[in-house]
Formats: C-alpha cells, structure tokens, sequence
C-alpha cells in the first residue's frame, strides 16, 4: 500500500494587541510553505492585496526576513494599507502557526 | 449647503443589501448617481461577514439553514455581524472617491462618518464615542461597528447600529474563537456590547431610530439629504448582482 504523505493544516488564531484578529491556515513541506490563507477581521485596502501576499507566500522558507520583506514588498508594490493589524503580525501569526507541529 | 440623495429605510434580503450598496457604487462611478445615503434592514434576518472571513469558521451554517437566517460576505473587511431584522438598522454610505468625506487617512475618514451615528444617538439623549478604528461605543459597551472599502472609484462605508440585542441567538449564530473574546480578560459579550434600549431602558421604536440617523448624520456631516429612489438601472444592475454574485456559493464561500 502506498503511503501519501497528507500535510497536516497548521492553524494560528493570532489576536493583535488592540486589534483585529489574524488568522493563519497553512501547509508546510519541510520549511517551506505549499498553502497558505490569511484571514481575519483586519482591513486591507486594496482587498485583493491580500491573494497577492498570499501568493508570494508560496515557496518562502519560515524566516521571519524572508517573511516580512516578501509582504511589505506586496505592499509596496501595490500601495496597500493595513488596518488592525501589520505585515509584523501576519508573519507572527505564521511563525506560530509553523511552530504548532503537524 | 451640499447635497446627497437619501434612499430612505427599506428592507430587503442580504444578497439584495449588498447587491444594491454596489450598484450605486458602479452608478456612482459613471457619474449616473450622486453621493447616496441609505438606511435599510434585512429580512430574513442574517449574519455578514467581512470579506477576509472564512464562512465556515464564522458561522453555524446548519443552525442559520435550520432557522432561516441568511448568511453573506460582504466587500468590506471586518468581523462577522448578525444583522437581527428586529434589532438594528444598517447604513451605507457611497461618496465618490475624491469627496471631502474620504480623505486618504482612512481612520480619520472613519471618524468624520461615524459622527453621524454619534450624532444619532445624541438626538435620541444618549453619549457616545468613535472608538478607532470602526467603532461607536457608549462607555466602554460597542453599539456601533462599521466598515469601508474603496473601489469602483468610490468609497463605501456601512454600519449598523444596535436597536436591541439578543446575544443567545447572536452567539447561536457565530462562532467566537476564544482569542477574541477574552481580549482584556472579558469572555461575556454582555459587557462589551449594548444597545438603544438597554441604554434608555425603555421601548424605543425604529421610526425613532431612523429619524434619528437620518438628521444626525445630515446635521454632522454637513448635508442636506433629499429622499429619492434607486433608478431603474441601478435596481437592475442590483439584480443582477444579488442573483449573479451575492447569493452564489463561489462568492459567500470562497475562503
């Protein structure tokens, strides 16, 4: 019998401190992201900023440079702004989500 | 003084809510509608949720398909609202882009709309607070929350404000994770949220809470409103949006 390996769905539930909450579901293989959502009840503005970011996401290695330069990068590029929460808290959200183990 | 058309309180159903706030957007934005105020209340009564929002982590879909509540994402971001057809009325709010009312600093345009709900509850004796970033609150308790987005070249803002409250079925309703509700140590909701009649502690009708919204937020604004109807376009463009777009499962369930 073949075994496939299933990627376990890493969840965070990420409470900004006088904010808005971000969530974080996503797959890993070894260090890198295959899946991710980034949902909540922040605003973002361009909304559909946020399928970009999450896009960029794909591939990127858990470190929180590399995490952080590839958002603020997306968000740059696209003139974006963040209310309730920052790219800081997006990748906190992810980093606990990654360190929750399969 | 400036003026803005008033599209005075009606109910429709979510998909239809929605559908019309974008079909004055995009009427708006071809320069076929002025900048519009609405009032409105749903029925059936139903939960939205904002537009980052995952439905099924938000919402009990088998309870709300039980009791017939509907349930919708709306385009503006934000939490997960139950919009109680006998518990509040919602506004939009559709200017132009370029309108003195949406400055680039969002929070602050936040701000300069939400007076009219501030405004609103003063009229019917009561005192109250834009709390940033999107909320209205009397004391420590929200009464109000609200949500913008910016597209079509336009800017939408809508908002509900709470007539009553019935946490037993808002809770039956939404599902709260944990982290939320226990933001500064306080898991009962009864403390954090209020409404009208708890505040006066009296029966307060919603032909009184419409006049109110209508002449707070036209004396705080700074507009005169004069009442008109959708146009035949727009309700058809709305149609089309509700039936197309609002009550699809590709749209509501997408994330």
């Amino acid at each position: 019998m073949e075994l496939i390996e299933v990627n376990a769905l890493r969840e965070y539930n990420y409470k900004v401190p006088g904010g808005k909450l971000v969530r974080v579901k996503m797959e890993l293989d070894d260090e890198n992201i295959t899946s991710i959502q980034i949902l909540g009840d922040f605003f973002l503005h361009p909304e559909e900023t946020i399928y970009t970011i999450e896009e960029s996401l794909l591939g990127s290695k858990l470190s929180r440079k590399d995490l952080l330069r590839g958002i603020n990068s997306v968000m740059k590029e696209a003139s974006a702004e963040l209310i309730g929460a920052t790219p800081e808290d997006i990748v906190n959200a992810i980093l606990k989500a990654a360190s929750r183990g399969g | 003084m400036e003026e803005m058309r008033l599209l005075e309180l009606e109910t429709h159903s979510a998909f239809e809510n929605m559908a019309i706030d974008e079909a004055i957007m995009l009427a708006v934005k071809e320069g076929e509608a002025p900048p519009t105020f609405r009032l409105y209340r749903w029925r059936p009564s139903a939960v939205s949720i904002g537009t980052f929002q995952s439905m099924k982590d938000e919402v009990d879909l088998a309870f709300c398909q039980k009791n017939r509540i509907d349930y919708i994402r709306r385009i503006t971001g934000g939490g997960a609202v139950y919009h109680d057809y006998d518990g509040e009325i919602t506004y939009s709010l559709i200017l132009p882009r370029t309108h003195r009312l949406a400055p680039d600093d969002i929070i602050e345009s936040y701000g300069m709309i939400c007076a009219g709900i501030v405004s609103a509850l003063k009229i019917l004796g009561i005192d109250s607070q834009f709390k940033p970033i999107n909320d209205i609150v009397i004391g420590e308790k929200k009464v109000s929350g609200n949500a913008q987005t910016r597209r079509h070249s336009c800017l939408l803002q809508h908002g509900t404000v709470l007539l009553d409250l019935d946490v037993v079925k808002m809770f039956q309703v939404l599902k709260v994770p944990a982290e939320k509700v226990s933001d500064k140590m306080i898991a009962d909701v009864k403390q954090r949220v209020t409404s009208i009649k708890e505040v006066l502690q009296r029966e307060v009708l919603f032909e009184e809470l419409r006049a109110a919204l209508v002449r707070g937020f036209a004396e705080a604004l700074g507009i005169e409103m004069y009442a008109r109807t959708l146009s035949q376009s727009e309700e058809s463009t709305a149609r089309r949006l509700a039936e197309e777009k609002y009550s699809t499962a590709e749209w509501n369930l997408s994330r």
